[in-house]
């Protein structure tokens, strides 16, 4: 910051309340003013959309400006002298609440916004006056079923028009807008469109109010009660940035975490509903021979039944790796099969690919989390993994007589699954008893992806942290834990302790995982102390 | 009485003792716990007491049974939420923590100079009825401690009589949970002065009563007089406040040398004693309740009309109606309830005369609606720690007289 420094033709400086701030050019007062701590009421400005300046909440004043200026579309010049807390922009303000809360339904105990809402919080902060309303309010309609996914109360509307621009640039499609003029004006959806786009939840997060809200969240659980941790999503190969918010060791809406290398702002609806299964028939407990058993029972049964196989017909051993476990998961059991038991029958388990849902927005084909890390892990060690038809032709033709199988996602035919059954010994582990899970000899209870710390691989090779929500139901233990006491019931030199070990390890053993970090292991926040939301 | 003797000595008289005798009368020290759970312990300390004899010779005292971790808890309430907390820390005078802690966050707040008089006045009025209350407890608990079972009825008499018009007033007998950030939760109930009058009046007859029993009985005067003094010296260097520093001869109370709320508009005497022992103690906290008698019916003749909370939205709930039937009020309901007042950043230290002293909250705010650090200065926590040096070299029995006069409070020690 030297006088003698030309100044870069990149940056601009400007005066924000008499803090000088250097931004790139080109970006607006009121990302110069966040940059420095200078917090602009707004409701129609998203840093992910495109701009509207249609709410006139973030007015502040410019030098030499006949007029207040909308700061989100107020664009830096060099020398910008901006004021945010004079009076006649702090009059603004309170005047745009006071219009805004005009026809506003007093609906904050029933509505799911309600401890995250703009409008609750800006109210708060920046008015906080009485109402002088003495004619009665506008009514509008309160329960209109927008599409497959949101339902709209038009009363609660403060016609920011975020949820247009998300359909229209994030999804690409134009299916919401507005009508009617004045306070009559309406959002609806477009001629001959119903919102159901696979990015329509979006609306929800960017709605500033409680007008669009999810079928789904609906009337379930109030915001403010929620925690949150940050994870990743399981849904498909993309690996969209998430929040899990959760309460009482139970998953209640997934949310999506800003990162521009990522998914941006967003997620699919898909990937949303998928914390649906992390309840639907979950294993709390091992499982032996379609029974309840202990740990160390079904491990001594998996042990006995596995050792024989091994020594005397060890080409007949056969293990399925995850494309929907975690990295951790994978190499532990990848060490155990190749390093250890030394086996050649190693295939890649997984969701079977869903050509249709690809978009060139979020959406892959790859259902599965974490293809390119089993891959990655395979590699580095040296061998090849086998796919799904060859599992299916050596289950045909006898050749296996053991299979360990890591989660129930195997997508077999039904004559597959059969002859899996009469297999010498079918060791399965998973976190729901589903798929070939249900004809497991053995069935090993494992932790699903909200409750664990691992990473996974997304499909350009981004290795990501997830964090443990919640402890695992019953018995269950993470999945690396479990293949590492299978291993150790069969007298295998394996003793990993803490995924953070297991992660350390396999960074420096397999290449493409080079400079990836483990990170912080986040605690829950709770969502009403969090500051960020609403 | 030779029977005793030789029960006590073994088999002997005293005067046939000889040498030999001598070697087998037990000399080592003892250790013996004094409470948790012994009635003159307040139910919530321990004494582990060295003893030779009937002399103590060193002693251990440790708080602790009573920890809730106030303040810690404090981190995760909202303001609002931790009046409760506050009762429980003086537990026989609420109304006087709840005005400090209230008086801690107005002061980051910057509204001190603006809460309506009548607040003030009601605050002030709540305040010195928990005085009362407190020193009544004090006096008759330590009375029917050393024998005076009387005394403990009459006290506690007339501290029933406020604590119900207490309950009258907030709804509760002990957790009053009455001070708001801003003023007070609701007004005064309308006949509050003229009880309050007959029972000042009342009250003047019971410590009249009290004094009667008590100043000129011997055994009193007895275990109380030349026990457990402390110097003004030695009371200051170890931090002492309110009734055992006046004791010890310094005149020091915060009402009149940091006044607060409106104290200085009233006109009372800070009583000091002369040698610091238990009996100056005592006398101490009688003339207070005289003193609080008189600030009390100035206070009562001066009350003002007007509300009893601050018209500022930041603090100040909404009216019920407005809550339910504007946008506006029912925002700001929920964000007061949910997120808790929003207190700006900084740092405030208030201070005001509790029961045992001088009662202080000290609160770290980072904007949000919950304080960042609370930390209390509670008097009985600093006046604890002198027990074990006042106590040394005395015997057991003096122990509860000194014990009694420190007037530990558990939960305010323990915090």
């Amino acid at each position: 910051m030297s006088d003698t420094q030309t100044p870069s033709v990149d940056t601009v400086t400007i005066t924000i309340d008499g803090k000088e701030v250097k931004v790139a050019k080109g970006t607006n007062v009121l990302e110069a003013a966040k940059s420095i701590g200078i917090d602009i009421s707004a409701f129609c400005y998203h840093p992910g959309l495109s701009i509207a300046a249609c709410c006139r909440q973030c007015l502040v004043t410019v030098e030499k400006a006949p007029k207040l200026q909308p700061s989100c579309q107020t664009t830096v010049a060099d020398g910008m002298v901006v004021q945010t807390k004079d009076a006649q922009s702090t009059l603004a303000r309170k005047q745009m609440l006071e219009f805004t809360l005009l026809n506003h339904p007093v609906d904050c105990p029933i509505c799911d916004k309600a401890g995250e809402c703009t409008l609750q919080r800006l109210y708060f902060d920046h008015d906080n006056a009485r109402s002088r309303l003495d004619v009665p309010k506008v009514h509008k309609p309160k329960v209109v079923d927008l599409g497959p996914q949101i339902v709209l109360d038009a009363e609660r509307c403060i016609l920011c028009t975020r949820c247009i621009r998300v359909c229209d640039e994030v999804a690409h499609e134009h299916q919401l807008e507005m009508r009617n003029r004045g306070d009559h004006e309406e959002l609806g959806t477009a001629p001959g469109a119903v919102l159901d786009n696979p990015y329509s939840m979006n609306t929800v997060d960017v709605c500033p109010v409680g007008a669009l809200t999810a079928k789904d969240f609906r009337f379930t659980m109030r915001a403010w009660e929620l925690e949150l941790t940050p994870s990743v999503c399981n849904g498909c190969a993309t690996g969209c940035n998430i929040e899990i918010h959760h309460k009482n060791e139970r998953t209640w809406r997934l949310i999506p975490r800003h990162n521009p290398a990522v998914n941006d702002y967003w997620m699919c609806d898909e990937g949303r509903l998928t914390y649906h299964e992390l309840r639907e028939r979950r294993l709390a407990g091992a499982v032996l021979g379609g029974l309840p058993s202990s740990w160390d029972r079904a491990l001594a049964a998996a042990a006995s039944k596995l050792e024989t196989v091994l020594t005397t017909d060890k080409g007949r051993v056969g293990v399925v790796l995850s494309a929907q476990h975690s990295n951790e998961d994978n190499y532990v059991l990848s060490k155990l099969a190749r390093n250890i038991w030394q086996l050649e029958r190693i295939y890649l388990g997984g969701k079977a690919p869903a050509p249709e849902r690809a978009d060139d927005i979020l959406r892959d084909a790859d259902v599965n989390p974490n293809t390119a890390g089993v891959k990655a892990i395979a590699a580095a060690g040296g061998y090849e993994l086998l796919g799904i038809d060859r599992l299916e032709k050596d289950l045909a033709d006898g050749t296996l007589a053991a299979l360990v199988v890591l989660g129930h996602e195997l997508p077999l035919s039904a004559a597959a699954l059969e002859q899996a059954k009469n297999l010498d010994a079918l060791v399965v582990l998973a976190h729901r008893e589903v798929g070939i899970a249900a004809s497991a000899h053995v069935l090993l209870p494992v932790a699903a992806w909200a409750e664990v710390h691992a990473t996974i691989t997304n499909r350009k090779g981004l290795v990501q942290r997830m964090q443990a929500a919640y402890p695992p139901p019953g018995q269950a233990l993470p999945a690396w834990e479990a293949v590492t006491r299978l291993g150790q019931a069969c007298k295998a030199a394996l003793g990993y302790t803490h995924p953070k070990n297991i992660f350390t390890e396999m960074v420096a053993a397999v290449k493409p995982f080079a400079g990836a970090d483990w990170g912080k292991t986040a605690r829950p926040t709770q969502l009403r102390f969090a500051g960020s939301r609403g | 009485m030779a029977e005793l003797k030789e029960y006590v000595l073994g088999r002997k008289n005293i005067e046939d003792l000889d040498n030999a005798d001598l070697q087998e009368i037990p000399n080592e020290l003892m250790t013996v716990n004094m409470g948790p759970s012994h009635p003159a312990m307040h139910g919530t300390v321990r004494v582990v007491l060295t003893v030779d004899g009937e002399r103590i010779v060193k002693s251990d005292v440790q708080p602790g049974y009573l920890h809730r971790c106030f303040e810690k808890e404090s981190e995760h309430a909202t303001y609002t939420q931790i009046f409760p907390y506050t009762d429980r820390l003086n537990y026989v005078s609420p109304m006087i923590n709840n005005v400090g802690f209230a008086m801690a966050v107005e002061k980051l707040l910057g509204m001190e100079k603006r809460l309506p008089e009548r607040a003030q006045y009601i605050r002030v009025l709540v305040s010195e009825v928990s005085r009362l209350t407190d020193h009544l407890t004090c006096i008759g608990a330590s009375a029917m401690e050393l024998g005076a079972f009387t005394v403990f009825l009459y006290a506690l008499k007339a501290r029933e009589w406020f604590y119900s018009l207490l309950e009258e007033l907030s709804g509760a007998r002990l957790t009053h949970s009455y001070v708001r950030v801003g003023g007070v939760v609701k007004d005064l109930t309308p006949d509050f002065t003229t009880k309050l009058t007959e029972l000042l009046e009342k009250t003047e007859g019971v410590i009249d009563e009290v004094e009667g029993l008590l100043n000129n009985n011997k055994i009193f005067r007895n275990r109380m007089e030349g026990v457990g003094g402390m110097d003004a010296k030695e009371a200051i260097a170890w931090g002492c406040t309110g009734p055992i520093l006046r004791a010890s001869g310094v005149d020091y109370d915060v009402r009149k040398d940091f006044p607060y709320l409106v104290y200085d508009r009233f006109e009372f005497d800070v009583p000091v004693g002369t040698s610091g022992d238990c009996l100056d103690r005592y006398l101490v906290r009688v003339e207070e309740m005289r003193q609080s008698i008189r600030i009390l019916r100035q206070a009562m003749a001066q009350l003002p009309d007007g509300p009893v909370m601050i018209d500022d939205p930041r603090v100040a709930l909404p009216e019920k109606s407005e809550a339910y039937n504007t946008i506006e009020g029912m925002i700001r309901h929920f964000k007061h309830i949910v997120d808790g007042i929003r207190v700006p950043p900084g740092e405030a230290y208030t201070f005001v005369e509790g029961g045992n002293g001088e009662l202080g909250f000290f609160i770290k705010s980072d904007g949000t609606g919950r304080p960042y650090k609370c930390y209390v200065r509670s008097p009985s926590f600093i006046a604890l720690q002198t027990v074990s040096e006042l106590i040394q070299g005395h015997l057991i029995s003096d122990v509860v007289p000194i014990f009694g006069m420190i007037n530990m409070i558990g939960g305010e020690c323990d915090k």
